[in-house]
């Protein structure tokens, strides 16, 4: 970077350098990018009576800094002095006072210097606010405390002294209010027998009156010597710390102001710290002298070095080798080394250092930064002002970083572990030491091979079939039941909407399992059907009988959930459309028509889409109701059941048959379908349309 | 007030019913009291053989029928049903509580607070989370055990909050961000002119306001450890941990425990309170369903 | 309190250009100060600026004399009134009112008058212990104003509170407020983009227009003597006719030259150095005479009639289809399609440069 011939301060305005040998420096490196053949010597000759000022000055600065160093040697001198002159008992304003006239010696002193540099500017104007406000954040706090010493003898006498006949006055003040209130009451409970108010109101009348009575005589007690002293007293207490604060805060904020108007100047040219310290997070900044600040990132610098790095390099694991174990996944290891748990160490090794590399980062960043903010002439935050700004905008990101972490390893970690496991051999053969095969599962799963790939096809024919059908069943018996239940003319709205919402209110487990018993053999529904048809009918034996049932449970499961949706969207539709209608002719079929379910479709459109969603990955009711079977071993293999969708075929894979590897990339392919088809749900809601997100 | 309504007058706003509509609205109360029926039936059969002292291990219909409490005694005596029902509470309760803490601060910082990747973090997660994760579930057992190591105590049971609590913690953020979208910024701006700080903002005025959200995810989120099987099933080991879900299905999972009614009376002992919450709060919950999604 | 700005600006964070900047504005004390402009103009934000809700890129804001730039809203000893009222709904009236009060520890008795006190001024004692939803938006914004009331503000904010209101209200509103301002003995600022509100309760009216202020001073001096052709196209109701011409050997001449007006000797004098360069002359609706005349005169055709009774709006068209807007006593009769003929006061002309669009005279 160049040193430039001016500086500039926070705010953007230019300002003229005041130390001359930068100044010289800044005009003889805009004369060579001018004439960049022009030879050094030649172009510093031209600059004679500007080298010999920069020379000038420079002494006299240095005469400056001896002055200074004398000047604040001497302030313990100084506040013998100004001892004398103090009379105030208060620890605190006795240290106001010291320090608003040392400020206003130092105001003086570099008020002297001020041409020399900005530095001294700064510190002379800073020092003159100083000793300006200092004073009288003193003399608010002698004032209160004075007032505070006589509030609390007043309030010692008013305690000796007889209060019982103000307890007396204010008791039957109480008394009065109370009856006042009954009378009220009465009056309320009158009007409303009377049938002039109704029963919300009167509630309300009645609660307020409550209201206003306490108020009342919570205000009146307040009266009371002892209690308004006492209250007094608390609120003098309170003004004794806030407006202490509050000035020290403005007086903070008014010195930042200044700093930001107030540029600096630095020898320095390349950012030089920042690149140094990058290794270690909080060294530059406490190198850039924001030493509060540096505490922070030093805590960032012993995580990454206590505990991220470390762990990364295999220290501290449960089992496994940290990052390494990623590559090896434990082969040629103990018996007690298992692949995954290597693998998974690896994944969290890896968030560890992601972690770490961000804290580095932020710190690279931020001291770069502020160095680049320095040499173009920007004072870099103070601590008052890195905290103001931390807590304006830092506060989202305390808010929401335990969330973060947590959602980092609750929800990340599992699907990073699963990505990773699709691409692996891990099968009951390789439980304990599985390796890296690359594509190998996708392949065997598209080309249908294989025992794990033989039945994917078939299995997802039957997911889909299923989700369409089961979805679509829910769907139009709960739009069907929410269309009659609320036509006008139908009583008993509310019987209906409690019946209809019990099979969404019953948990669903038990209700499967239920069903489930029922159609057992022997079971109850076994026997129903049995008398019925007069054939024995075992449902779970039977591939279609499972599959038919399964839908028409899923029918009766999920209308519930769409049947209240419809109700309440049903119930917002504004009435003044149906008059309309009606006035343009509309029979009430052809209003169904064309305004209830076009409305109905298009507020529950997104939701829907969470049905279908939500089906496709139903797991519950399939492994409960008959788990995944029957079985037909010609067409499925030995691990599927002619029921099963991909999800409870993905859990016997993984969790029953322990075909993780190829369980795990039937699942990303499924969740590929998954998330396309969630995210045109959520891009089709309204708030994601508006951009409000 | 018009007390006795005069005979002859046609008071209703609605025109007089035609034939066809009186056909019509018939075949309406037909077809709805039908599906009560088909409501109904299996349900009340959850509840008959619940009662049924007639009956040992399996359910059957028909037969003989004999009132008694036998199968719930076995559920409390035989069984450790109280202490899944107590398992379940516990996890439910530190669920809810978990949740709200999580969900309160960041729903507040996404909804009033404009921050880099703000949009893309949430919508990422809410859509990686559509991924099933039986694969990585290992990665759970794994981070129980690193955990433990370096906190002793944290038990299994604290873990499955922890990943009920943590895998809501987008939708939520979602849903609530979305309520306090439509509270007006100018309330805050009030607030802070009356003397609230960042923080106070939040607990004096927005939380008082978005309770009615809040308790419906609090809800919400107690209502899913009773209702999930999957989890527990996986992730606790013992018994004596089991929540409802997991141990009323070792009641009716293997032949050798196999005792059918006791799950129904199980079945009907879990249902019960949740049936009656549901049916006292279904408005609530399915705004607070609906605005997850329509509103946002 | 008398408020004073030098040279305010904001920048707003990842924004090119200051929103507004290099403001310079003194409201004395007890100055009912309106800031109008249209909407986007940055006046919502110089009054948060104000308030403390937003922070202060550049220059100083002093009240009293006391500099406030890093002094916190609630430390300002400031009142605001929302548009919305930002009434928090889940505390009754009287809660709404204490809030600020409890919120700095004020002792309960003092918190308990004050309120009975603003709610007795406002006439709202019957619902102070209703909630802000059980109660109208009249009474609602009474409740916001009381709220302000209670703090003992030295300084009124008012950011729209009228917007909300239907049209009679908010005209008995008005009159209420300005009632109040006076029994109070603040400072105001208020915010609208509604120059009617502005004329009618401001002492002083402030226009701002794409982040700068175009006039300052009274609503006469608005009326009468508008600065710049803005602000001559903003006042007044109907707005200000506004004719583009030239100045020829001192006279004024319509671009289309179907007209020309010789302006007062005064005006004259002022429109020298303007010979031969463009111009725009402006006149209010009322300030044109029926009648021929030899001189400045007019002959239009009436296309619109709007009767407000003691007066009437004629919509008139030039021959060749140029509007004008003209008001006569409503006794006069007048019927569409009409021609009539019209001449203008002299006393009553307005003239910009084009170029620069300040006034001239």
């Amino acid at each position: 970077m160049r040193y430039g011939t001016t500086i500039v301060d926070d705010i953007g305005n230019e300002h003229p350098r005041r130390n001359l040998s930068l100044a010289l420096k800044g005009e003889i490196e805009k004369r060579q990018k001018a004439e960049p053949n022009k030879d050094v010597a030649r172009i510093k000759s031209e600059f004679e009576s500007l080298t010999k000022s920069a020379n000038d000055y420079d002494k006299s600065l240095a005469d400056v800094r001896r002055e200074e160093k004398a000047f604040l040697a001497k302030a313990p001198e100084r506040k013998i002095g100004f001892e004398k002159t103090v009379t105030d008992r208060d620890a605190k304003i006795r240290k106001w006072c010291f320090e608003a006239m040392e400020s206003a010696a130092r105001a003086e002193f570099y008020g002297q210097h001020i041409e020399l540099s900005y530095d001294y500017e700064l510190l002379a104007r800073q020092h003159r606010m100083i000793a300006e406000q200092l004073p009288d954040i003193a003399s608010v706090r002698r004032k209160t405390l004075n007032e505070l010493e006589e509030v609390t003898a007043e309030l010692e006498r008013a305690k000796q002294e007889d209060q019982s006949q103000a307890k007396a006055e204010f008791q039957q003040y109480r008394q009065d209010r109370l009856d006042q209130r009954k009378e009220e009451k009465a009056n309320l409970k009158k009007l409303y027998k009377e049938g002039q108010i109704s029963s919300k109101a009167f509630e309300n009348e009645k609660r307020q009156r409550d209201l206003a009575a306490s108020e009342d005589i919570r205000a009146k007690k307040q009266l009371l010597p002892v209690e308004m002293l006492s209250d007094r007293k608390r609120y003098l207490k309170h003004r004794l710390r806030h407006d202490e604060k509050q000035a020290i805060t403005v007086l903070h904020s008014d010195i930042a102001d200044l700093r930001r108007k107030t540029p600096i100047e630095i020898s320095k040219r390349f950012p030089w710290v920042s690149y140094l310290t990058i290794s270690v997070p909080g060294l530059g900044q406490l190198m850039l002298g924001q030493s509060v600040k540096s505490i922070f990132f030093f805590i960032g610098t012993l995580y990454a070095y206590l505990i991220a790095i470390p762990y990364a390099l295999g220290r501290g694991n449960y089992r496994g080798q940290g990052i390494f174990g990623l590559i090896s996944l434990a082969k040629g290891g103990s018996r007690l080394d298992r692949s995954d748990i290597f693998m998974i160490e690896g994944v969290i090794a890896i968030i560890l250092l992601v972690i770490a590399f961000l804290i580095f980062y932020q710190s690279f960043r931020d001291v770069h930064k502020n160095e680049k903010r320095m040499i173009k002439g920007i004072r870099i935050n103070n601590w008052f002002e890195t905290r103001t700004v931390a807590k304006r905008s830092g506060f989202p990101y305390f808010a929401s970083a335990p969330s973060a972490l947590v959602t980092l390893f609750i929800v990340l970690l599992p699907i990073a572990v699963t990505v990773l496991i699709s691409f692996t051999n891990y099968d009951p053969k390789h439980q304990s030491k599985f390796s890296w095969i690359g594509l190998a599962n996708y392949k065997q799963i598209f080309l249908g091979e294989g025992i794990a790939g033989k039945p994917f096809w078939l299995i997802t024919g039957w997911t889909v079939i299923w989700t369409l059908f089961a979805t679509s069943l829910a769907i139009f018996i709960g739009f069907v039941l929410a269309l009659l239940v609320n036509q006008d003319r139908i009583y008993g709205k509310r019987f209906f909407r409690t019946i209809y919402l019990l099979p969404w209110a019953v948990p669903a487990f038990i209700t499967i399992m239920f069903f489930s018993i029922m159609f057992s053999p022997d079971g109850p529904l076994t026997n129903l059907l049995h008398q019925l048809t007069g054939q024995i009918i075992n449902i779970k034996d039977s591939p279609w009988g499972t599959r038919i049932v399964l839908i028409l449970l899923q029918g009766w499961l999920g209308s519930s959930y769409v049947f209240l949706l419809c109700t309440g969207i049903l119930q917002s539709i504004p009435k003044d459309l149906y008059e309309a209608a009606n006035i343009d002719g509309a029979t009430g079929f052809q209003q169904t028509r064309h305004i209830t379910i076009p409305i109905l479709l298009f507020q529950t459109a997104p939701l829907m889409i969470g049905q279908y969603t939500f089906n496709f990955n139903n797991f519950s009711i399939i492994y409960l109701f008959n788990g995944g079977g029957p079985f037909e071993p010609s067409k499925y293999g030995n691990t599927a059941g002619s029921s099963d969708l991909l999800i409870s075929y993905i859990y016997k894979l993984t969790i029953q048959k322990q075909f993780q590897g190829i369980g795990a990339a039937i699942t990303m392919i499924v969740s590929l379908v998954l998330i396309f088809i969630t995210w045109i749900g959520f891009s089709r809601s309204k708030s994601f349309r508006e951009e409000k997100l | 007030m018009i007390k006795q309504k005069k005979k002859g007058l046609y008071l209703s706003d609605r025109p007089p019913l035609t034939p066809l509509k009186t056909i019509l609205l018939a075949i309406s109360y037909i077809l709805l009291f039908a599906y009560v029926f088909v409501i109904l039936w299996p349900l009340a059969q959850i509840v008959l053989s619940s009662f049924n002292g007639s009956q040992s291990q399996y359910i059957r219909i028909g037969g003989t029928y004999q009132f008694s409490f036998k199968h719930f005694k076995f559920l409390f005596e035989e069984k450790p049903f109280l202490k899944w029902v107590i398992n379940t509470i516990v996890i439910a309760v530190a669920t809810a509580l978990l949740t709200l803490l999580f969900v309160s601060f960041t729903g507040y910082a996404y909804s009033r607070y404009r921050f880099k990747g703000r949009k893309a973090s949430l919508m990422a997660i809410m859509l990686i989370q559509t991924i099933p994760t039986f694969v990585g579930i290992a990665a759970f057992y794994t981070l129980h055990s690193i955990i433990s190591a370096a906190i002793p105590g944290f038990s299994r049971q604290m873990f499955l909050v922890l990943i009920y609590a943590g895998g809501g913690i987008a939708s939520n953020t979602f849903i609530l961000k979305g309520y306090i979208d439509s509270i007006s910024t100018e309330l805050d701006d009030a607030a802070r002119i009356d003397g609230c700080g960042n923080f106070q903002v939040y607990r004096l005025i927005i939380m008082p306001i978005v309770r009615p959200m809040l308790a419906i995810i609090a809800l919400w989120s107690f209502i899913g450890p009773f209702l999930d099987y999957m989890l527990p099933s996986i992730i606790l080991g013992d018994p004596e941990q089991y929540t409802l879900a997991t141990g009323l299905y070792t009641l009716i999972n293997d032949s050798r425990n196999m005792h059918q009614p006791a799950f129904a009376a199980g079945g009907l002992l879990t249902a019960l309170p949740i049936v009656i919450l549901f049916i006292a709060l279904q408005k609530q919950l399915v705004s607070g369903l609906a605005s997850g999604a329509v509103k946002g | 309190m008398k408020i004073q700005l030098n040279n305010i600006g904001k920048k707003y964070e990842g924004r090119e250009n200051f929103t507004i900047r290099n403001i310079d504005l003194e409201i004395d004390d007890k100055d009912f100060c309106v800031i109008l402009g249209p909407s986007g103009c940055g006046k919502s934000t110089l009054l948060r600026m104000i308030a403390g809700l937003t922070s202060i890129t550049e220059g100083d804001l002093f009240f009293g004399g006391k500099r406030m730039n890093s002094v916190e809203p609630k430390d300002r000893d400031i009142a605001m009134v929302f548009q919305s009222y930002a009434l928090y709904p889940h505390m009754t009236v009287y809660e709404n009112m204490a809030f600020s009060l409890k919120m700095r520890k004020e002792r309960k008795s003092v918190i308990h008058e004050r309120v009975l006190e603003a709610a007795e001024l406002l006439q709202i004692t019957e619902y102070l212990y209703s909630k802000p939803s059980e109660i109208s938006g009249g009474q609602r914004q009474r409740v916001a104003l009381g709220r302000a009331i209670v703090r003992k503000a030295d300084v009124f904010l008012m950011d729209e509170p009228l917007s909300n209101l239907d049209a009679k209200l908010r005209e008995h509103m008005r009159v209420e407020l300005v009632r109040l301002h006076q029994s109070l003995e603040t400072t105001s600022i208020y915010v609208t983009h509604d120059q009617t509100e502005a004329m009618t309760m401001a002492t002083k009216i402030v226009l701002l227009d794409q982040g700068k202020i175009q006039q300052v001073g009274s609503p006469t001096l608005f009326y009468e003597k508008p600065a710049n052709l803005f602000v001559a196209g903003f006042i007044g109701s109907p707005t200000m006719n506004i004719f583009r011409g030239k100045i020829k050997h001192g006279h004024f001449l319509s671009s289309e030259e179907d007209f020309v007006i010789e302006p007062k000797a005064k005006d004259r004098e002022l429109l020298k150095p303007f010979e031969g360069k463009k111009v725009a002359m402006g006149i209010r609706s009322e300030r044109f005479i029926a009648g021929k005349a030899d001189k400045n005169a007019i002959n239009v055709k009436v296309d619109v009639i709007e009767m407000l009774g003691k007066e009437q709006l004629l919509y008139c068209q030039f021959p060749n289809g140029k509007e004008c807007v003209i008001s006569e006593p409503g006794y006069f009769e007048y019927a569409v399609n009409e021609e009539h003929n019209f001449h203008l006061d002299i006393e009553g002309l307005h003239f910009f440069d084009e170029e620069t669009t300040e006034r001239i005279n």
